[in-house]
């Protein structure tokens, strides 16, 4: 029978364990992102400090070492987690950091002039962030959200070195057993290129709903 | 947990073995995808519907799909077709062909950013439209994309550690060999990121001087 059919099953399991690691590590990075990119707008110098060099690390060491070093090194360092667990943590913390980048590029998009007018009608500080910044920085910070969670979909690929039974894993498995790499990657290609897809029919979805916000 | 700088010391000459595999790869991928991005950006702002839709449809795929995936097609298709390709080959097409649509993209947004009227300004001159775009357009909207692909470099060099998986011997996989040999995975991982943190500051910082001398006063 023919290699693809047969590997179906398998390789709809290995989709399912990539969306939900994809839609854990999107929750997980959008929260440390929002909170990290009010921390660098509006924290004080040592936490803004913490943060910059938590930028740095990320922006320079690729997410593969990140993830090696989780898997190798929390052992030796005591600590007991389960791979998807760490995983989706080392993908969150390392896509946080773009997603740190997303929020702060839209919370200074948002005009001064709005913080004025905010103080003018008598709105306290985090109310005028809430309810005039935040929301209007919201809309801004759409389409470049969700090109960041389609980088994490992808990057959700490489768990797959680390043994743990997504798409891209499966795949290779598969191919391992059936020699058939162009069907087998092809469906593979194809699965994320629905995920993606998916994410981002989402996110112009969400993206009208937001600008009718106003 | 202290770092003991004396094994630090040992493995560094391994380390710098894979450093240089690294920096064979992620040279050529740069330059090459600054190159292919040219053909790419050309075939999506072409005026042929067939031939956009087309290249619209190859950069979409590609960027939706995860390189490492790009790299097990080809390095294991390869293969079955007859025509193996080192892993060193696949990885540097697969980073080629994923990041020169990016780079397509980012040429595509710097030439937009033009405005139409430095064109006319060309034309109004007596220049022939292609003279105006390669004299007038080109030269500032390069300048406008040299931080972007600043950052698309960047991210090239951390994707060059991907190749460790189709066994090429740069970086990560020699520091994956040292951890698999030893328990000093701390000290190993440690100066691992420090290599590609030098790396990337390294490269981030040329691009920061091509950027600085490109402009105008």
């Amino acid at each position: 029978m023919d290699p693809l059919v047969v590997s179906l099953p398998l390789l709809a399991r290995g989709a399912a364990t990539t969306a939900y690691l994809s839609a854990a590590a999107i929750v997980v990075s959008t929260a440390l992102g929002v909170f990290f990119a009010l921390i660098q707008l509006y924290g004080g110098l040592l936490f803004r400090t913490l943060i910059e060099a938590y930028l740095y690390v990320v922006r320079g060491v690729p997410l593969l070492v990140l993830l090696f070093a989780m898997y190798y090194a929390l052992p030796y360092a005591g600590v007991q987690i389960d791979s998807v667990t760490g995983g989706i943590l080392v993908i969150s913390a390392y896509f946080g950091a773009f997603m740190t980048e997303v929020f702060r590029g839209a919370v200074l998009s948002v005009s001064t002039g709005q913080w004025d007018a905010g103080r003018a009608i008598g709105l306290t500080t985090p109310r005028i962030l809430a309810d005039v910044v935040l929301k209007q920085a919201l809309r801004v910070a759409g389409p470049p959200f969700i090109n960041t969670c389609i980088m994490v979909v992808k990057g959700t690929s490489l768990v797959s070195i680390i043994g743990l039974a997504d798409l891209t894993y499966v795949g290779k498995a598969i191919v391992e057993r059936t020699l058939a790499p162009f069907e087998i990657f092809g469906a593979v290609a194809f699965l994320y290129l629905v995920l993606c897809f998916l994410l981002s029919q989402l996110g112009k979805r969400l993206e009208t709903r937001l600008s009718y916000v106003n | 947990m202290p770092i003991d700088l004396g094994f630090v010391a040992r493995i560094a000459p391994t380390l710098a073995q894979g450093l240089a595999t690294t920096l064979a790869l992620a040279i050529p991928a740069i330059v090459l995808a600054a190159l292919w991005g040219v053909p790419v950006v050309i075939g999506l702002m072409a005026r042929a519907r067939p031939v956009s839709v087309l290249t619209a449809t190859y950069v979409e795929v590609v960027r939706n799909t995860p390189v490492l995936v790009q790299m097990f097609f080809i390095f294991f298709g390869s293969g079955v077709v007859g025509y193996p390709l080192s892993g060193f080959t696949a990885a540097l097409l697969a980073l080629v062909l994923q990041n020169g649509a990016y780079i397509a993209e980012i040429y595509r947004g710097g030439i937009r950013s033009v405005t139409h009227r430095q064109a006319e300004a060309g034309l109004a001159l007596g220049l022939t439209p292609r003279r105006a775009f390669r004299i007038i357009v080109l030269p500032q909207a390069f300048r406008k994309v040299i931080p972007s692909l600043s950052n698309q470099g960047v991210l090239m060099i951390k994707d060059t550690s991907l190749a460790a998986t189709i066994s090429v011997a740069e970086l990560t996989f020699q520091a994956r060999l040292l951890a698999d040999r030893t328990a000093a995975v701390f000290e190993i991982f440690f100066t691992l990121a420090l290599f590609y943190l030098a790396l990337t500051a390294v490269f981030a910082g040329a691009m920061r001087l091509l950027e600085l001398r490109a402009r105008i006063a």
